[in-house]
């Protein structure tokens, strides 16, 4: 494997072609292949069962014959080894809903009706039809696309799987909004589904979106059947609409919205672990600990799970991590290798003198570009000292090779000119240091990948570009000086705002990894609103969790909890927070490394449907609080109403709150359970009953809960009775016809808002969405991270969330404020921005657009000032600055104008030439 | 003898995280395109001022391509912001003073998008020499 | 222009102000920009609003007053393109609004039709009274209804005329950096008159979302260069695509100074 360059021969010379897995069977690879272009590390592998080696007996070994580094070795065995791990984490993900079993959709029998997942590999650039949007049959360009949801979800017909798959609404959205995107003619999407679930942060406006500004077209149904139009690849759509008609479309692609579930293998894996899978397959675990399965030390997070989408996977990951962090936390370093030190020779003072080292590649370079004249022409450019021609640069004897020219020639910059930076920089970066070099001292010429790879037909041109490229890359390192990197100490303590669930399932984290902790809470006790909280979804009562949780964190020596208390002011960085707390009058400051924010959500108090003005109707907790004291109201219920997205999902609040579905469903259960002759209505707009949650509307329906749906512009209507009973009016869907109902008590499932989040937001500088949520870093890869680092967000200060998910995120927020914690240093410096004090004329142009909250003004001085600990070196304040009295070190303005002149330099001669000729 | 036909000198701002990836991606696929481009990698599009875009010019560039992260996957979130709002500037004063703004182009290509890399630049390349030489060289030939 | 004064004898006499930037009727008649103090109340009677074609840069002198005393207070005489001016100067972080008072003078019509000027007063009027504006320059349609070929070759003619003087910078209010990058050896050829072709242009992206308009520039240009047009197009177009107003205290944030929420912009075709 390490002789591998990944120049892909072996796959050109494979004469086997095989069906491609990674593109669904929608293309062929060969049997000697890189599973997927951007594969890491980037290794060619032989497919055993399909090479032709191991098929007919030691023939062929084209792969062998052309390779040019001798990577090809048959007689590599799969090697079983052991490990001794203190935890294990299940992250084995999902399998796809394999609708072949599925007859009524004809999935194998018609072309043009493909999973969504292989609609996902069309659409890919790197796809196996580049990017083209066209269907499989007769890779015409479709102009009429269907999406089947449900498919393998929310199903016990035709598969057992129960549950819902929670993702494929958004995605069929999202592949709807990219395939109108793609298509060069207008296209009529349509998404055929049963409740439009996207009840995640910014989901709701991404489907109105898709609705209002695309075009898609929702239509809510259950198909009827698929069939085939004769004599063409379409495909008719029968459907019966809400009104009870029945429709026929035509499409010319029919893409089903296949769900998720447990591989099989896994079963298997999860028998032998001895952990138990609940519902659906999915490893069982507790609301109060989601990532640990039920035997100690091993954990779960995405997928395996339950289904669920990349965020809340993330979140898990880290969660995950997180408790195995704890269990191992005596043992955290100690299996850790340290990198040895170098010294660093002081060149600053000295005339470049630039070694060029030009590489061969084998012959993927050198087949194309005449590699000895773009040596011989380095050779000719100001400060080079030294020239060269190696076969294999990266190698580990051309490495050596450096090290020694750069001793011999008192060399002090090197450009290698081979393959790209983006893999290879850092390892001829290494290799300098190791010869007492400053590191940035590098520079790389691409000359392969963007190169002889790409002008294969036109070598003199490629060398022409590849001598261009050297040019550029010399006249660039010689302007560089050597950069320095620096460490920042480590405050090894964190900060929590907020006593709730959140918050203390995150100041427990840090604790059980051995963290200081400072806990504080505006009210004069913990626990927050889960105090209002009966049970979990999953029927687990919140109570006894609670005051065990609250009673840990007491305990916790660790653990240094301000009550009654805000947070007054933030000075400092990543590391290095210096934070005054406020108690009552008091003011103390605290010093901390990182931060989690934790400060919860309120139920909103609508305006509507009467609230407030009787008791009889009550918001989603307030009716908690009344089964928790068996209020009489409740208790002699012959009839009971709940109104769902009260507040929620409207143009003043686009957004959905996530939990109410589930808690009403639940909360009509309780009633059911209470009265099982009470008739109960839920009066909804699309049940977000997401995940393993459907089980409980299943439930909900078979006991007899009546679910009425109404419409955004049909809302219901509340009277107040003169018995003080209630009568509610909604529009039937199904009949067309308002229905009246007389009710005892009214449920109001209202929307979850954050308070008094600003100006926490503006003390942190870290940014809330237009919802009043607090901002993460990155909605799908780093969803409890905020750009700026050392401040992380955990619980219904997101986003609403219930119970188990909160308890996941302020586990992930612990791990990733541990990150930070467990580090002896911050390593800051290298390719970071600096401001030069004496031209800055204090216009901070510079301090809006850094994404990272890096740079600030200087009042005193009237300088704005980079600090260097917090930037990410992107150079965006570098180009904004008028007076260009901004560096970006390792890119400074000096620098890439001197590459442009140099790229534009040989057009000049070559034009006089011209001339001259 | 035939006139030479006009070879057009192109230079690239690539994002190291997006498009310079993306360009990689195209040579590991031996996707070919027009050698007329020289890259200069830069770490975010937001690096790119007008400056360096106009310097390009001055020094007889025929086109400016310049290559960053869509909108949302930016390595350092929102560099690229600032991208589209400087260049989207730019090429509009261009035009108004007849500078040739279509000389200038700006396009999101991400990491996996080889292909898209490689139609950009085979297209605009392509574009560039239906063009001619700019109007600036002419003036310093003058 | 007694009001004017009387404004401003009040505000030396009851010690708001540490002094007052405006202009006084010199000998022989002349206008001349003047900086008047408390201890001299008798040239207070000499303060005038001197005619267009006589205006300074008064942001200007009150950025050096402003360095030199940032404690103090001071008045200012500003025609509606100077208010604005200030306005962006708050925005950039050059001067202070709680330590400047507005003495304002609304222009007449002629200089507005001169001028082009869309906001021709100022947001208090102690001199004069408001006429109409002009909401669209003339000058700039006629360039943008030009084929870009044309438009080139008339910029270009004016471009070649540049004698490099940097006269139109230093006469800017707006033009505050300390360091000019017109004087970057790197970007712009040095020893080179005509300047490189892109020496116009880098000032008018420093202006766009900054000029306000008031025109000196062009006045002060030896070449005659009408670089009024191109910043006047250089804001137009930051409205357009940011929706930004320059120099209006309610337009918020200049596009250049922050990052944004989300990109509404999208990449031009090919």
């Amino acid at each position: 494997m390490n002789k591998c360059i990944a120049c892909g021969v072996c796959a050109e010379k494979c004469p086997k072609k095989v069906l491609d897995e990674y593109n669904e069977g929608l293309a062929k690879r060969k049997a000697a292949y890189l599973g997927y272009a951007q594969a890491v590390p980037p290794k060619y592998v032989i497919d055993k069962a399909n090479c032709l080696y191991f098929l007919k007996g030691g023939k062929c070994k084209a792969c062998e014959k052309f390779c040019p580094t001798g990577a090809v070795d048959f007689s590599q065995e799969d090697v079983e080894r052991d490990i001794n791990v203190g935890a294990v984490i299940l992250a084995s993900g999902f399998r796809p809903y394999d609708p072949s079993k599925y007859s009524a959709y004809h999935y194998t029998a018609y072309p043009n009706v493909i999973t969504s997942m292989e609609f996902e590999r069309i659409l890919a650039a790197a796809g196996p039809f580049q990017g083209h949007m066209v269907r499989p049959s007769d890779h015409k360009e479709p102009q009429k696309i269907a999406w089947l949801q449900c498919v393998g979800s929310r199903d016990l017909h035709h598969c057992d799987n129960s549950y819902c798959s929670a993702v494929c609404c958004m995605y069929a959205i999202k592949e709807a909004i990219i395939a109108k995107e793609h298509s060069h003619e207008p296209l009529d999407a349509a998404i055929f589904y049963m409740d439009m679930r996207t009840p995640g942060k910014d989901f709701e406006k991404y489907y109105w979106r898709a609705r209002d500004e695309f075009g898609v077209r929702f239509i809510r149904s259950r198909v009827h059947s698929v069939e085939p139009v004769p004599d063409s690849d379409d495909i008719a759509i029968r459907y019966l609409r809400e009104d009870g008609q029945l429709l026929t479309e035509v499409f010319d692609l029919v893409i089903l919205s296949v769900g998720m579930e447990v591989d099989a293998g896994l079963k298997e894996l999860a028998k032998n672990l001895q952990i138990d899978l609940g519902e659906g397959d999915f490893v069982k675990t507790s609301s109060f600990a989601p990532v640990s399965a039920n035997k100690e030390g091993i954990y779960v997070c995405g997928a395996f799970q339950g289904p669920k989408d990349i965020p809340q996977s993330v979140m898990e990951a880290s969660a995950a991590a997180a408790a195995a962090a704890e269990l191992l936390a005596s043992a955290r370093g100690t299996l850790a290798k340290k990198k040895p030190t170098f010294e660093e020779k002081d060149v600053s003072q000295e005339e470049p003198r630039i070694g060029v080292f030009v590489c061969h590649c084998g012959i993927n370079i050198a087949s194309v570009v005449d590699v000895q004249a773009v040596r011989d022409y380095a050779a000719t450019l100001p400060f080079v000292a030294h020239v060269e021609n190696s076969l294999f640069a990266c190698s580990q004897d051309t490495q050596g090779l450096i090290k020694e020219r750069i001793r011999e020639h008192n060399l002090n910059r090197v450009v290698v000119a081979s393959c790209t930076p983006r893999t290879h920089e850092p390892t001829f970066q290494e290799t300098i240091k190791e010869a007492g070099l400053n590191k940035y001292l590098f520079e790389m010429a691409n000359i392969r990948d963007q190169g002889a790879w790409v002008h294969i037909n036109t070598p003199e041109a490629a060398t022409q570009r590849a001598k261009d490229q050297v040019r550029m890359a010399v006249a660039k390192v010689a302007l560089q000086p050597p950069l320095k990197e620096f460490d920042l100490p480590v405050t090894k303590a964190g900060l929590v705002v907020g006593g709730g669930v959140a918050g203390m399932e995150a100041a427990l984290g840090l604790a059980g990894q051995g963290y200081k902790v400072f806990l504080v809470e505006k009210k004069d006790f913990l626990g927050g609103h889960a105090r209002k909280l009966n049970h979990t979804w999953a029927g687990e009562p919140v109570a006894p969790y609670l005051e065990d949780l609250i009673k840990r964190v007491q305990g916790n020596p660790l653990i240094e909890v301000h009550l009654n208390s805000e947070v007054k002011a933030v000075k400092g960085f990543v590391g290095n927070f210096v934070t005054t707390i406020a108690t009552e009058g008091r003011e103390t400051d605290v010093e901390h490394g990182a931060a989690i924010i934790a400060i919860g959500g309120h139920s909103f108090k609508p305006k509507e449907y009467l609230y407030g003005e009787n008791p009889r109707i009550m918001l989603a907790l307030e009716m908690d609080q009344a089964l928790r004291e068996k209020n009489p109201l409740v208790m002699n219920a012959k009839t009971a109403v709940f109104i769902q997205c009260v507040g929620s999902r409207e143009p003043e609040r686009p957004y959905c709150s996530r939990v109410c579905c589930t808690h009403s469903v639940e909360s009509a259960l309780a009633l059911k359970k209470i009265n099982p002759d009470m008739d109960v209505f839920i009066l909804y707009r699309d049940l977000r009953t997401y995940g393993l949650r459907e089980n409980l509307y299943k439930e909900a329906r078979e006991k007899g809960v009546i679910f009425v749906r109404f419409d955004l512009e049909n809302k219901p209507k509340v009277e107040q009775l003169e018995d003080g009973r209630l009568k509610v009016s909604v529009i039937d869907h199904i009949l067309g016809i308002p229905m009246h109902i007389t009710t005892d008590i009214l449920g109001l499932a209202s929307a979850i808002i954050v308070k008094e989040q600003e100006k926490l937001a503006m003390l942190f500088k870290v940014p809330l969405n237009n919802d009043g949520f607090f901002l993460e870093a990155h909605m799908k890869l780093r969803p409890v991270d905020f750009a700026t680092d050392g401040v992380f967000v955990a619980g219904l200060a997101h986003y609403p969330k219930p119970l188990d998910e909160a308890v996941a995120q302020a586990k992930a927020a612990a791990s990733r404020a541990a990150l930070v914690l467990s580090q002896d240093a911050i390593r800051a410096g290298g390719v970071v921005a600096e401001i030069d004090a004496e031209a800055c004329s204090g216009c901070q142009a510079c301090v809006g657009v850094c994404p990272f909250g890096a740079i600030s003004y200087n009042e005193r001085e009237d300088v704005c000032e980079v600090n260097q600990a917090l930037c990410k070196g992107c150079g965006t304040c570098a180009a904004n600055c008028p007076s260009e009295c901004i560096t970006l070190f390792g890119f400074s303005h000096k620098q890439i104008y001197t590459q442009v002149d140099e790229a534009l330099a040989e057009l000049e001669e070559a034009m006089e030439e011209a001339a001259g000729a | 003898m035939p006139e030479k036909e006009f070879e057009p000198k192109i230079l690239g701002f690539f994002c190291n995280w997006c498009t310079y990836a993306g360009a990689d991606l195209a040579g590991v696929s031996r996707l070919q395109y027009p050698p007329n481009i020289r890259v200069i990698r830069v770490m975010c599009s937001g690096t790119v001022s007008p400056h360096h875009v106009l310097r390009a010019f001055q020094k007889g560039a025929d086109g400016v391509l310049i290559g960053g992260c869509h909108i949302g996957d930016c390595h350092y979130l929102r560099g690229n912001f600032m991208t589209i709002k400087r260049i989207r500037f730019l090429q509009d004063l261009l035009k108004f003073t007849g500078f040739e703004p279509e000389r200038l182009h700006l396009e999101w290509i991400s990491a996996a998008e080889g292909p898209k890399f490689v139609e950009t630049v085979r297209n605009f390349t392509e574009k560039i020499k239906k063009l001619g030489p700019s109007r600036l060289k002419q003036v310093k030939a003058a | 222009m007694d009001k004017l004064r009387e404004k401003v004898r009040n505000l030396l006499k009851d010690n708001k102000i540490a002094g007052y930037i405006g202009y006084i009727e010199a000998e022989g008649g002349h206008p001349l920009p003047h900086f008047f103090q408390k201890d001299r109340p008798e040239e207070v009677d000499r303060a005038i609003v001197p005619p267009g074609d006589a205006r300074y840069p008064l942001d200007k002198l009150l950025q050096s007053l402003a360095a030199a005393y940032p404690e103090d207070t001071f008045a200012i005489q500003v025609r509606g393109c100077d208010e604005r001016g200030l306005n962006e100067l708050y925005k950039w972080g050059q001067l202070d609004p709680d330590k400047v008072v507005l003495v304002g003078v609304a222009c007449p019509q002629d200089q507005a039709d001169y001028c082009e000027c869309p906001g021709p007063w100022a947001s208090v009027i102690d001199y004069g009274e408001k006429c109409e504006p002009v909401l669209q320059s003339q000058r700039v349609s006629r360039i943008e209804a030009m084929a870009e070929e044309e438009a080139y070759q008339e910029w270009l003619s004016h471009f070649e005329r540049c004698i490099k003087c940097y006269g139109c910078r230093d006469v800017c209010p707006m033009c505050f950096c300390k360091e000019c990058s017109l004087e970057h050896p790197e970007l712009m050829a040095t020893g080179k008159v005509p300047p490189d072709s892109i020496f116009q242009l880098v000032r008018a992206i420093h202006m766009a979302g900054r000029c306000i308009d008031c025109g000196l520039c062009e006045e002060a240009c030896p070449a005659d260069i009408p670089l009024r047009v191109l910043y006047k197009k250089g804001n137009l177009l930051v409205k357009e695509l940011f929706g930004y107003e320059t120099g209006s205290p309610a337009s918020g944030t200049s596009p250049w100074k922050f990052l944004g929420d989300e990109v509404t912009l999208e990449t031009k075709p090919m």
